[in-house]
């Protein structure tokens, strides 16, 4: 058969193996890119240091490349992520970043999924009506818009106009309970605190929905698209013959073997979704991977962090994988007819 | 003459395609008697499958459009419905086999699931008639099966609303006895081993199972009218004929009405009690089938029942019609088989055909579109 739970588990497996050569390419890319595109870097990285630092890191720099990576690559799997210029560890900050990323990245999966899903299925009942165009304007200005414009328009004009927070994931600082997963909305629910549960919620609206705007277009495209290939199908007018109403044949039973297609977009937008949360999350002061990758990076005028830069860079590329493994096994899962191979 | 479960009158219906205009159906009228089976015959393009998939208002509007006409299902006239009470309807009230067993059944749910949706849009519209209190599962008897007028059905909401929609859900039985009802009907299609077949997936059937899954589902709805388009023309001819053996087993068993559409004639001969055959969106000839195979009256009845291979003539190159199907965005003037028409005579190329009349000499209801249709008689 090809579907038993253990042919699926070799199948995750199987997919979790390619993961590694695909991080070892990663962490060279950035890695070369980051100490190769930097002149002089000993001088750049420690400005104020003394003579001792500057002359142990001029000895690091002298090595050849390939030694330098080696080096890099023993300490990230003895667990040393390395440090920012300042001396800030890598690691614990990411530790706390993903999380926080994560909760933004499921809060606009939820909404693409909610919002642009169904769109598409109107837009394929009413293809080439006025109901279709208008979600074909909708999803293109989502589509159009650049994420710093589109998180900046969101922060500060739109705040204001729904009365919405636009900074940081609570109104007030620190928050009164253990913050055990540090996912916003789900510490003050574990605590039960529910008053800071719904400011949390408050907080996450506004940069989900942006995020979620912005990259949209794509599974209501999708969705249309396919839908309006299963809809002349005869298992469709079948389904009408059984005597279905139709919001069910549309949404039992030609939405089922359209989200086939639409998923397997959804998990490509991955890579899409955790790209826009590095302007997203600086622009609403959200303490995740994004914001990190933006300082890491020099944003803000602040020091280079190549350690870091590399460490989120390699973060991301796990997302992306593991969005795109979710999305091929939801693929199996609404597709009857494949076989996990 | 019993009562008719669906009355065609005079139903035009055209394709806009373009800035073309294609007059798919033009002026027919049929009526289905309540046990009958009237089958439908006629090459590609006749027709027949927009006239069948019109009576339950499954063309896509756009392109196709119901000129005018009337659809009588019972008392109601299906063509001035809203669409969105269509629902209502179908199902319970008409339900179809189509042409393709590869493309009927959902992929994406096993063939229990899909039966049983059948079975629980019949129960949950029959729970919301009956009180609940006096309501019994009724035993698997295909004869006894409490059916409303058209009006009554249309009355009801698709799935009843507030508390009786509660009733009767809480009337619908659990799964179990679901279970054995989807057996039931999988057994009355002569599926040999039901339930393996329950938990296996479309694309784990061949053809000629699926077609048997998609008959079991449009019966498991107890329909008043079943249109069955095409049941066996996509399957390879072994499979052909055991689901024909089938259908016509079922017809004996089932005794609910039946439109048998084919453009087969030895499929319909079988099966059939009357006949309607189609010709570019007419219907020219209408009758019981034994006579009309025996005294055609149309010409072009006789030309295809001579163009129909027997195992009597299994020597020599087999007639056809000469001429071809003609476009149906630009009909010819006058009756629009006279082209091809041994018998045409110069009013043929003027005048439309005349609308289905009584013929001298042949069985009573057996009748003819064709000016000449006594002279047919005479024609090799």
């Amino acid at each position: 058969m090809g579907r038993s739970p253990s042919d699926l588990a070799v199948f995750i497996a199987k997919r979790l193996v390619q993961l590694i050569p695909v991080l070892i390419g990663i962490t060279i890319l950035t890695f070369f890119f980051t100490h190769i595109s930097v002149v002089n870097p000993c001088n750049q990285w420690f400005p104020h240091a003394g003579a001792g630092t500057l002359a142990n890191c001029r000895k690091m720099f002298a090595q050849p490349g390939y030694i330098q990576y080696w080096n890099y690559l023993t300490n990230l799997l003895h667990g040393n992520w390395g440090a920012s210029v300042s001396g800030v560890a890598v690691y614990p900050a990411i530790a706390d970043g993903v999380p926080a990323t994560l909760e933004l990245v499921l809060a606009s999966l939820f909404l693409m999924i909610v919002i642009g899903i169904p769109l598409g299925v109107i837009a394929a009942q009413s293809a080439g009506r006025w109901a279709d165009h208008l979600v074909r304007i909708f999803y293109l200005s989502g589509w159009a818009t650049p994420t710093y414009l589109g998180a900046v328009i969101a922060a500060i004009f739109l705040a204001p106009y729904l009365g919405l927070p636009s900074h940081g994931e609570y109104s007030s600082s620190p928050p009164p309970f253990p913050q055990y997963t540090h996912m916003s909305v789900l510490d003050p629910l574990l605590s039960g605190n529910l008053a800071w549960a719904g400011d949390a919620f408050l907080h996450l609206i506004l940069p989900a929905a942006t995020l979620a705007f912005i990259n949209m277009g794509i599974a209501t495209r999708m969705t249309r698209s396919s839908m309006l290939e299963v809809i002349p199908l005869d298992y469709v007018k079948s389904a009408r013959m059984k005597g279905l109403s139709e919001f069910w044949v549309m949404y039992k039973h030609a939405l089922r073997n359209s989200l086939i297609t639409t998923t397997t977009v959804l998990g490509v937008t991955a890579g899409g979704l955790l790209a826009g949360t590095v302007v997203i999350e600086e622009v609403f002061g959200w303490p995740g991977m994004g914001a990190y990758a933006y300082t890491a990076i020099g944003g803000g005028g602040n020091a280079p962090n190549y350690d870091g830069a590399i460490a989120v860079v390699a973060v991301f590329a796990v997302g992306v994988v593991v969005a795109n493994l979710i999305a091929d096994i939801l693929y199996g899962i609404l597709d009857p007819r494949v076989d996990w191979r | 003459m019993n009562a008719s479960v669906v009355t065609v009158d005079a139903l035009t219906i055209d394709y806009i395609v373009g800035a073309g205009r294609f007059r798919a159906v033009s002026d027919v009228s049929l009526e289905v008697p309540e046990g009958h089976v009237v089958g439908i015959v006629g090459e590609t393009g006749c027709g027949k499958s927009t006239l069948a998939q019109a009576i339950p208002r499954l063309l896509p509007v756009p392109p196709a459009t119901i000129g005018h006409g009337r659809i009588m299902f019972g008392d109601v006239d299906l063509v001035r419905v809203p669409i969105w009470k269509m629902p209502a309807i179908r199902g319970t009230g008409i339900s179809m086999i189509f042409q393709e067993p590869l493309n009927s059944l959902n992929p994406a749910y096993r063939v229990y699931d899909q039966v049983a949706e059948a079975i629980q849009i019949r129960r949950v519209r029959e729970a919301g008639r009956v009180p609940v209190d006096r309501r019994e599962t009724p035993p698997f008897d295909y004869s006894r099966r409490p059916q409303p007028g058209a009006g009554e059905v249309l009355s009801k909401p698709i799935i009843p609303s507030g508390t009786a929609a509660q009733a009767a859900r809480r009337a619908v039985p659990p799964h179990p006895e679901l279970r054995d009802e989807v057996l039931d009907y999988l057994k009355l299609v002569r599926i040999n081993d039901p339930e393996t077949i329950l938990d296996l997936y479309p694309h784990e059937l061949s053809g000629g199972m699926r077609q048997r899954v998609m008959i079991a589902m449009a019966l498991s709805e107890k329909p008043k009218l079943l249109i069955a388009d095409e049941p066996t023309s996509a399957l390879d001819v072994t499979i052909q004929a055991q689901v024909l053996t089938l259908m016509k087993e079922l017809i004996e068993e089932v005794h609910t009405s039946i439109l048998f559409i084919s453009h087969d004639l030895g499929v319909i001969a079988e099966t059939a009690d009357e006949l309607g055959v189609m010709y570019a969106g007419k219907l020219v000839e209408f009758g019981p089938v034994a006579d009309l195979f025996e005294n055609p009256r149309h010409p072009y009845t006789k030309a295809l029942l001579r163009a129909a291979p027997t195992r009597y003539k299994s020597d020599g190159p087999l007639d056809s019609i000469a001429g071809s199907v003609p476009n149906l965005s630009r009909p010819p003037p006058g009756c629009r088989f006279h082209p091809r028409c041994p018998l045409a005579q110069p009013i043929c190329k003027v005048e439309p055909g005349p609308s289905l009349v009584a013929v001298e000499g042949v069985a009573s209801g057996h009748t003819s579109a064709c000016f000449f249709a006594t002279e047919v008689p005479n024609l090799p």
